[in-house]
């Protein structure tokens, strides 16, 4: 294979294994996931701390709402979100943190091919990670904010919607800001701007379903999150690649 | 071949100051203009602040839209000119923001009595702002201008493809601001021609104004780039 | 021709690294690239690589690039073999265990030991496993011969044959000693 490399041009060095292709796209974005949950579950400091930053947080936001079941159970979908936007920010910095602790990064960028395939492996993982703090805050807020789950089914469809669009945007930002320094810091200040319209459309359906809305008359705000996960999934991977050169 | 280069977009052309010149009488001319139109039926004399208000916001959109042409320009072509361009309609639209943001507070305040309303288009220029504010601290904490450039791009065509959808959202969740005064879908205007006429001449006079800035502040990231090099 | 390089310049902030640099690679070749501390050698390598863009200039590559940067990296919790393994699949090969194993019996390596545990001269033999299994067509090593033993030597220049045979191969070196064994010595001199 023949590629073009010169300022200007929109091209990159393509290099590609000559001899044996046989792994899909689609397989090498599921191992990347893979391996980087496997590394996360062995490092364990990244998603132990998230959870209980987590925990402490909902004592505490309780102790700031309560201790009225009634207050507190107005005040659960708010907590909710809240609560995963900043365990995201948390979490968002793992996406490219292992990589960058371990020096790695340039392995994953002389991989042959284009590079999509890595920011949706990264995005993958990233979307893993919130759903199981997700899951245990959903878990958390029902018991100690008497959030209602009769309607669980949608609160799971919210949460893979929302953090969806949520982890679309926090894995793009954390591998532009991969190699920075004060890139904790700069990190939040990008993402939390970025993501109001998901939260709040996904604050917006957990309020309708926690009051017993009809899932019909709220659908418009999943809608709203399905164009959002849309729009930046797509948009995120066609830039992405230009953020991680060098 | 770089100092050539340079130099041309280094000087301070007679373009500009032409342009900044002719926004700047077209913006008394306006103001004069406008404080000489008749006052609204409901709101009084207050009403005129909507002269400033309303072109100021546009130059906040307008800004985002050449944030993002320029953005991926820059992305496509990668010629530094580009993201000075880039950077220096994040600055001027910066300014305007706040001071849309600024002129919409000072105007909710006497019509719907209070400063801050949680209104479709101020809450997502509050957005836009901080995005922006969030442009201008990442470019400054990056050394390397190549790198500052490819990460300023990515985060102004996020930032912008944003406002639509923030603007969506936050109109679901609230709104109680007064209709378009100019509904692009349909074209029908919806103001009296003795404020129409007053108002174009400042939403030009603001525009080139914006123009000029920008030009102005390109020409000086240029220098400061050139003196970089040497 | 496997490199094509021309005009290439690279700048950090208001130096140049590399200046108006051309550099060749054709097959079957291996050349050795020497000069002085902070020189541009590594950042040459980075951008022959394509893991750096250049200032300027354009660069022509045919194949996939493998590099052996100094020191290189790994997973730290992973054993060896687990990095071998998800190296080759995030090249998007599906590998066979006998093979990995084949290829840490080559370089002298336990199984299973966390890379956490590696002394840096492992870490280099598992690095030229690594390469060895990616089997590129453009190898580009550099400073190779650093933290290696003896034994260790002798496998690398084991694979500098291999790769020169398969391939093509840049060296960046300190070691006179490997100016016998290349084709081609390329001198870096500051800008």
């Amino acid at each position: 294979m023949r590629h073009l490399f010169h300022p200007g041009s929109l091209r990159r060095p393509f290099t590609f294994c000559t001899q044996t292709d046989s792994l899909s796209p689609v397989q090498r974005i599921f191992w990347l996931a893979w391996r980087d949950l496997v590394l996360e579950f062995r490092g364990r400091t990244g998603i132990l701390s998230a959870v209980f930053f987590l925990a402490v947080m909902l004592f505490i936001l309780a102790m700031a709402f309560g201790p009225n079941p009634q207050d507190l159970q107005k005040a659960a979908p708010g907590v909710l979100w809240v609560a995963l936007a900043f365990a995201g920010s948390l979490l968002a910095g793992r996406a490219f943190g292992l990589e960058v602790e371990d020096g790695t990064l340039d392995d994953l960028l002389l991989t042959p091919g284009s590079r999509e395939w890595i920011y949706f492996g990264k995005l993958l993982f990233q979307f893993s990670l919130l759903i199981l703090v997700g899951l245990v805050l959903l878990l958390l807020t029902a018991g100690l904010f008497y959030l209602p789950l009769q309607n669980w089914a949608w609160f799971v469809v919210v949460l893979l919607l929302g953090s969806l669009g949520y982890a679309a945007i926090s894995t793009f930002y954390a591998g532009m800001l991969a190699r920075l320094r004060g890139r904790e810091v700069l990190l939040p200040l990008l993402l939390f701007p970025l993501v109001i319209p998901v939260v709040l459309a996904a604050v917006r359906f957990t309020q309708g379903l926690a009051q017993g809305i009809p899932v019909a008359e709220l659908s418009d705000w999943l809608r709203l999150l399905a164009v959002f996960d849309v729009i930046y999934v797509t948009v995120c991977a066609m830039v992405f690649p230009y953020m991680l050169e060098g | 071949m770089q100092l050539a280069r340079s130099n041309q977009t280094n000087r301070l052309d007679s373009l500009t100051l032409g342009i900044l010149g002719l926004g700047m009488v077209g913006a008394g001319v306006g103001f004069i203009l406008a404080m000489g139109a008749p006052p609204d039926q409901s709101q009084g004399f207050v009403a005129r602040i909507f002269h400033m208000h309303v072109p100021m916001a546009w130059m906040a959109y307008l800004a985002s839209f050449a944030a993002l042409g320029y953005s991926v320009a820059y992305l496509v072509r990668r010629k530094a000119h580009h993201d000075r361009v880039a950077a220096a309609v994040v600055e001027v639209g910066l300014i305007f923001m706040a001071l849309a943001l600024l002129s919409g507070m000072l105007w909710a305040r006497p019509t719907w009595g209070v400063y801050w309303d949680w209104e479709p288009r101020l809450t997502t220029t509050a957005i836009l702002f901080a995005i922006y504010v969030g442009y201008v601290v990442v470019r400054g904490a990056i050394e390397d201008p190549e790198l500052r450039a490819k990460a300023a791009a990515g985060v102004a065509i996020l930032g912008s493809i944003n406002v639509p959808i923030s603007y969506m959202s936050v109109k679901w969740w609230r709104s109680l601001h007064q209709t378009q005064s100019i509904d692009l879908t349909t074209g029908k205007i919806n103001v009296d021609a003795a404020i129409l006429i007053p108002m174009l001449i400042n939403l030009a006079a603001f525009t080139l104004l914006f123009i000029g800035l920008v030009r102005l502040r390109s020409i000086i990231a240029a220098r400061e780039a050139a003196r970089e090099e040497v | 021709m496997l490199i094509e390089a021309q005009a290439v310049a690279k700048r950090y902030g208001r130096d140049w690294v590399l200046r108006d640099l051309d550099f060749q690679l054709a097959k079957h070749e291996a050349v050795a690239l020497v000069g002085p501390n902070g020189v541009g050698k590594t950042t040459l390598l980075r951008v022959l690589a394509g893991l750096v863009r250049p200032t300027q200039g354009s660069i022509k590559l045919v194949g996939r690039v493998g590099f052996l940067a100094n020191p290189p990296a790994f997973h730290r919790h992973f054993s060896g073999a687990e990095n071998l393994h998800y190296a080759l699949r995030l090249d998007g090969r599906a590998d066979d265990r006998a093979e990995i194993d084949r290829a840490l019996k080559q370089v002298g390596l336990p199984h299973d030991k966390p890379v956490l545990s590696y002394s840096s001269g492992m870490k280099k033999r598992l690095a030229m496993a690594r390469l060895r299994l990616q089997n590129p067509d453009i190898w580009l090593l550099d400073e190779p011969e650093a933290a290696l033993d003896v034994q260790g030597r002798g496998l690398l220049e084991d694979l500098v044959n291999f790769a020169r045979a398969s391939g093509g191969v840049v060296i960046a070196t300190h070691d006179k000693s490997w100016l016998s064994l290349v084709d081609r010595v390329v001198e870096l001199r500051a800008t």
